[in-house]
C-alpha cells in the first residue's frame, strides 16, 4: 500500500455515502486488508459514535471518552491485519474499548481526579446551562424528565466498574450474553451473575426516586 | 418462592432465559409480591429512561484529528520499513558474512593457541599399545608404558596425578598408570 492511496483518508467518518455502504463487516475489513483504504472510513463512520457512546457511559467523561475512541481506532487500524476474521469485527472492536475503559476506571481510581460530572451534581439550578426544550411539554413533565435523565446517569456512573461495563453492552448496546462474555473476558456464568447484581443496584438506587 | 429467590433469577426472567416451569414460578411471584413488582417497575422504568438518554456525538475536530494520527501510524510504520529495507537487509547481510568470517578466524586461531599449549605442556604421547602390565608394581592393577616425547601429536595431553609415577630410563619416560585407564 502506498503512501498516496493512503491519503485517501480523507472525509474520515464522514464519508456520507461510499462503495462500502452496503457491505457486511467482515466485507468491509477484507476489503481495507486488500488495500482499499477507503474502507477504513466506513469502519470509523458504522462505529465511532456506538463505540463513544458506550466509552462515555462506562467513564462517563465526555472529552476521555472520545480519546479512547480515537486509541480504539488506532489500535484496530495497527492490528487490523491480525484481527481473526472468523469472528465478529464488532466485538473485537468492542472488545479493544471495554479494555481501554477498564484500564481508563484502574488509572483513575490509582490517581483520584475531580471529575467534572462530580462538580456539575452539585451545581446549582442557576448555573446551568441553558437548555432548549420542547415547549410543548408541560414544566413539571420537563423537571420530570431531566430529573430521571440525570437520576438515571447518576445510577449508571455508581455501579461497580466490572457490573458497569457488562450493564451497558447489555441494556445499551444490546448485545448478548456470548458477546458480552467474550468482549470482557469473562465465562458466561460469570457475565449472568454480574449482570443480575448490576440490574439489580440500579434498580436499587433508582427506585427510592421514582415513587 | 421467596423475595431473594426471585431476585436471584430475575435477570434470567427478563432476558427469557428459564424454563417454562421455573418462569411461571417466578411470574406467579412477581404478581402476588407488590415489593417485587416495584422492583421491576423501578428497573423498566430506569431502563426505558437510559435508553432514552440522547445519544453523544463526536465532536467536530475527532476525525482531521483521527486523520492525522492514522499518518503519523503510517509515518512510523509503512514508509520507514518500506524506505530503509533494502539498506536494512544489506547490512544485515554484510555483519551476518563479517560475523561469519570473524567466527572462523577465531576458531583457527583458538585452534593454534590449543596446539602450543599442547607443545608447552604435554610432555609425551601415550601409545597406549605399548602399556604392558607391570609385575613389579605392587598394586597389580597398574599397567606401566614407554612414552615417547612427540610434542606435536594432537592428542599430546596428559593429566598429571598421584595414580602416575613418572620414571626415568635415559632419554625415556617410563610411566605407571592405573588400569582404569583402559591399558590393553
Amino acid at each position: 500500500m502506498t503512501l498516496a492511496v493512503r491519503d485517501d483518508l480523507r472525509n474520515l467518518g464522514h464519508a456520507p455515502s461510499t462503495p462500502f455502504a452496503g457491505l457486511e463487516d467482515a466485507q468491509v475489513v477484507q476489503a481495507f486488508l486488500a488495500g482499499r483504504d477507503r474502507a477504513f472510513d466506513e469502519l470509523v463512520s458504522r462505529y465511532q459514535v456506538r463505540l463513544l457512546n458506550f466509552i462515555y457511559r462506562t467513564v462517563g467523561d465526555r472529552e476521555r471518552a472520545e480519546d479512547l475512541v480515537q486509541e480504539v481506532f488506532i489500535r484496530i487500524y495497527r492490528h487490523l491485519h491480525r484481527f481473526d476474521q472468523t469472528k465478529k469485527f464488532s466485538t473485537w472492536a468492542y472488545t479493544i474499548a471495554s479494555n481501554l475503559a477498564k484500564n481508563e476506571l484502574r488509572n483513575r481510581s490509582r490517581n483520584p481526579l475531580v471529575l467534572f460530572q462530580t462538580i456539575k451534581r452539585h451545581w446549582e439550578a442557576d448555573h446551568r446551562p441553558l437548555q432548549f426544550e420542547d415547549s410543548s411539554s408541560r414544566p413539571d413533565d420537563m423537571f420530570r424528565k431531566r430529573h430521571l435523565r440525570e437520576l438515571v446517569e447518576q445510577s449508571v456512573a455508581q455501579l461497580p466498574e466490572h457490573h458497569r461495563v457488562v450493564f451497558v453492552l447489555r441494556e445499551l448496546e444490546g448485545k448478548t450474553y456470548e458477546e458480552i462474555a467474550e468482549i470482557s473476558g469473562c465465562n458466561l456464568g460469570t457475565v449472568k451473575s454480574r449482570l443480575n447484581r448490576a440490574r439489580n443496584n440500579f434498580a436499587s438506587i433508582i427506585a427510592p426516586h421514582l415513587d | 418462592m421467596n423475595c431473594c429467590e426471585f431476585r436471584e433469577k430475575y435477570s434470567d426472567f427478563a432476558d427469557g432465559l428459564l424454563t417454562s416451569s421455573e418462569s411461571a414460578e417466578t411470574g406467579t411471584h412477581l404478581a402476588t409480591c407488590a415489593a417485587c413488582r416495584r422492583f421491576d417497575a423501578a428497573l423498566r422504568a430506569g431502563l426505558d429512561a437510559l435508553r432514552a438518554l440522547p445519544s453523544v456525538g463526536v465532536s467536530r475536530g475527532f476525525g482531521p484529528r483521527l486523520r492525522q494520527r492514522l499518518r503519523g501510524e503510517l509515518a512510523v510504520h509503512v514508509p520507514i520499513v518500506a524506505r530503509w529495507s533494502g539498506t536494512v537487509g544489506t547490512l544485515l547481510l554484510v555483519a551476518t558474512v563479517g560475523f561469519i568470517g570473524w567466527d572462523l578466524l577465531d576458531s583457527r586461531s583458538a585452534h593454534r593457541d590449543k596446539a602450543a599449549a599442547a607443545t608447552a605442556w604435554s610432555p609425551a604421547s601415550l601409545p597406549l599399545a605399548a602399556t604392558r602390565p607391570n609385575p613389579s608394581h605392587p598394586d597389580q592393577r597398574r599397567y606401566s608404558a614407554d612414552l615417547r616425547f612427540d610434542a606435536f601429536h594432537p592428542l599430546n595431553s596428559i593429566l598429571v596425578s598421584e595414580d602416575i609415577r613418572p620414571t626415568t630410563a635415559g632419554d625415556r619416560l617410563r610411566f605407571d598408570v592405573p588400569a582404569v585407564w583402559g591399558g590393553p
